[in-house]
């Protein structure tokens, strides 16, 4: 038996089981304090729909007195159009998945959205997320994203045995790479980067390019049109592109606009006809489920190769957020989802699912040692959201065609004429 | 009797005498309908009712919509003819139109044309082409969308694609990016549209064949018709109405086309293969500029209607 005398007095003791049964009890009242139908729109498929189900569900234990519906957008690719359907259509939600930052902004022009300024300290983010992803959540000056997860799309994937048999060190900088580009196409490989130029990824490389060359601030300047699409800077990432092209990097533009980045990924990992692949997070789900592929063993990534152009500390980076509605029928339980998106729980959720979250919550040594590597890199970064995602939607698709046809024919002549015919776009969308 | 049968052949005369009775015919016709008319309107209404929510309402809606700037989930402004005019002046556009053309061109002569031929040597033989037939026809019934991700899977890029590895048997090592090559995307599109598009053709003119009266057959056997002949001057001449609906109902379908465009190579590369379909479906559901992809919509029903009402009014000339 253990003896509290001498350790902790009577009274003391009996302080702090009051205290807990206070607080216990206070957490109770809390949670069943929040009642109702918690309604979220939910557009994700695969894994990130099993982990969107596991989330809800412990949210729920967490708060009985709530049930969760999940209104589903169904939507391959951009499910922007799906969302913006089911709002004009009359449905209600509570919560909005988003990745698109120019797409919160269209909402909350719309007022559907609620601001979280005032609700922000009282939810308890401004203990768990740092101002910088805070600022990633905001449009005009007003918060609205609260952050649960981020990718690096600065990280060039590979897989581990064709760069060590074909002796290439992992590339440090631009010329590392290109060399190993030429060193890979000696070895046997035709295309070391099979670039999916289908439909959007072959502007990744574009992106990070970009910012190498002219940094946060210059791409920063472009999503918002404050600079020309003809300005020199994006001219210059395009140069090094056409460098890249031209040490026989990605084979024809055919051979480009063949396949998405899921084909590529099977050349790279199934098929060991390709070795590089610049993409989002994801990735890291597709190789160990689908290939079967062993995390830092088979497979890792590196960052992008420094330009020595003084903008090497740069990633680009992807987020998912949640957004609250103005017109939602439980704001209370909307709240309380966003202070638990954020929990330890939550965040162990997600690195099962290997995601990140921005969190303080959360704890790192629970993702792998390539999402670990990704993370770290991250966080040494100056960080710019995905440019694409930024631009207006008719922009944006006109400049991954203009990028198509810069793959067509990467000369200075044509460049010019890709970067005017996206400025031309540009000037009627801002 | 003789009153009530003089009394018919007055009528029978009021009615079909073009000459004469003349006159008199519409006023019988007008009294006739006048009197049927409360039960007519009771039949018909359901059906009004319907054609008018789920037709008319959504067509004057998309007019309407036409008319206005509609970005995202922003305000619309009316805007006139100005999404019209805007459209005329877009390459991309005027790009589509071509696009279509060549689609609707190239689906409607390959599939008809492999339907007719089909169906003339099926005609030699129906029963022992009865499963020939049923297989082919079969494919007209499987989704666009489920036959494009099966063309993607034989169109492949690299030489595990079925038809480079076809060719590869005679041109080892053979690999060429169908789908990623603005210059053959659009063919093999064609090629992929028409393959489950043939059966209904084929279907058609069988149709318009078998209905050929045996009598005018056996008489072309007897006069010593040779097969060539009895093809040429009896067959082809009166299989003639399956064509012509076969050709109407493929351009109509070719007009619309979407689903294999979106699956095969979502309008591109460099968007070699946007058709106005889809077209109207990247303005109005990718980028949601409503009034924009209405607009699309508009000319692509006017196409539609061009084609259409001629055809619907040809048909219809001979009923009663």
């Amino acid at each position: 038996m253990i003896k509290f005398k001498g350790v902790l007095g009577r009274r003391a003791l009996l302080s702090g089981i009051a205290a807990t049964a206070m607080l216990v009890m206070g957490g109770a009242a809390i949670a069943q304090d929040i009642s109702g139908e918690l309604a979220i729109l939910q557009w994700q498929g695969g894994v990130d729909a099993e982990m969107w189900k596991k989330l809800e569900a412990d949210f729920v234990a967490q708060h009985p007195g709530v049930s969760v519906r999940e209104l589903t957008i169904t939507a391959q690719g951009d499910a922007r159009g799906g969302i913006r359907t089911a709002i004009l259509g009359g449905e209600k939600v509570d919560i909005i998945i988003n990745t698109w930052p120019a797409f919160r902004k269209e909402l909350a022009d719309a007022g559907i959205l609620r601001g979280l300024d005032d609700q922000w300290a009282g939810l308890g983010l401004e203990s768990t997320l740092s101002q910088s992803w805070r600022d990633l959540g905001v449009s005009d000056g007003v918060s609205y994203g609260v952050p649960y997860t981020y990718g690096d799309r600065s990280g060039i994937w590979y897989k581990t045995s064709h760069l060590k048999d074909a002796g290439v060190e992992v590339p440090k900088t631009w010329e590392d790479f290109i060399a190993a580009i030429k060193t890979l196409k000696a070895a046997g490989y035709d295309t070391p980067i099979p670039m999916p130029g289908k439909y959007w990824a072959h502007g990744e490389w574009f992106e990070s390019l970009l910012l190498r060359t002219g940094g946060v601030e210059a791409a920063a300047k472009l999503a918002a049109h404050e600079i020309p699409w003809t300005d020199e800077v994006v001219k210059t990432a395009l140069r090094k592109y056409a460098e890249m092209l031209e040490a026989g990097c990605c084979g024809t533009p055919e051979q480009m606009f063949a396949g998405d980045w899921d084909l590529s990924a099977d050349q790279i990992f199934k098929a060991d006809a390709g070795n590089f692949l610049l993409l989002g997070m994801w990735v890291n789900a597709r190789a160990k489920g689908d290939y079967g592929l062993t995390e830092g063993v088979d497979y890792s990534l590196f960052q992008f190769p420094a330009l020595g152009m003084g903008h090497d500390d740069t990633s680009s980076v992807d987020a998912k957020e949640l957004l609250v509605t103005a017109n939602g029928e439980n704001p209370e339980a909307a709240d309380a989802f966003l202070t638990y998106i954020v929990s330890p729980e939550a965040t162990k959720i997600l690195a099962e699912y290997g995601y990140a979250s921005p969190s303080s919550n959360a704890d790192t040594s629970l993702l792998g040692p390539v999402q670990q590597q990704a993370t770290a890199a991250v966080a040494a970064s100056k960080v710019q959201f995905v440019l694409g995602d930024l631009l207006p939607g008719d922009l944006v698709d006109e400049y991954r065609v203009q990028l198509q046809k810069f793959l067509q024919d990467p000369s200075d002549a044509n460049i010019d004429a890709v970067t005017a015919a996206i400025e031309a776009k540009a000037a009627e969308s801002y | 009797m003789s009153m009530s049968a003089a009394d018919a052949a007055a009528r029978s005369s009021q009615v079909s005498s073009p000459v004469g009775g003349g006159r008199r015919k519409p006023v019988a016709v007008r009294r006739r309908r006048l009197g049927e008319t409360p039960a007519a309107w009771l039949l018909i209404i359901p059906v009004l009712i319907l054609f008018s929510i789920t037709v008319i309402y959504p067509l004057v809606e998309t007019i309407r919509l036409s008319f206005f700037d509609i970005k995202g989930l922003g305000k619309p402004k009316f805007i006139g003819t100005g999404n019209y005019i805007k459209l005329f002046t877009d390459p991309a556009f005027r790009n589509t139109l071509w696009t279509t053309l060549v689609f609707t061109l190239g689906t409607t002569t390959i599939t008809v044309s492999l339907g007719w031929f089909l169906a003339m040597l099926c005609s030699f033989a129906p029963q022992r082409t009865l499963p020939f037939r049923v297989m082919i026809f079969a494919a007209f019934g499987i989704s666009e969308a489920v036959s494009g991700y099966m063309w993607i899977s034989m169109l492949r890029p690299d030489q595990a694609g079925l038809l480079n590895s076809v060719i590869g048997l005679f041109s080892p090592g053979f690999a060429h990016p169908w789908l990623g090559d603005p210059n053959t995307a659009l063919w093999m599109i064609i090629v992929a549209a028409s393959w489950s598009g043939v059966g209904l053709p084929l279907m058609l003119c069988f149709a318009a064949v078998q209905a050929i009266p045996k009598t005018v057959l056996e008489a072309a056997y007897m006069d010593g018709a040779k097969p060539f002949a009895i093809m040429r001057f009896i067959m082809v001449p009166l299989s003639m109405p399956g064509v012509r609906v076969a050709i109407f109902i493929n351009l109509l379908g070719a007009l619309r086309a979407f689903d294999i465009i979106y699956v095969l190579t979502g309008g591109g590369p460099v968007r070699s293969t946007e058709t106005v379909g889809y077209f109207m479906y990247r303005e109005s559901m990718t980028q949601f500029k409503l009034g924009y992809g209405a607009a699309a919509t508009v000319i692509l029903l006017v196409a539609v209607m061009v084609i259409s009402i001629p055809a619907i009014i040809q048909r219809t000339a001979g009923a009663k």
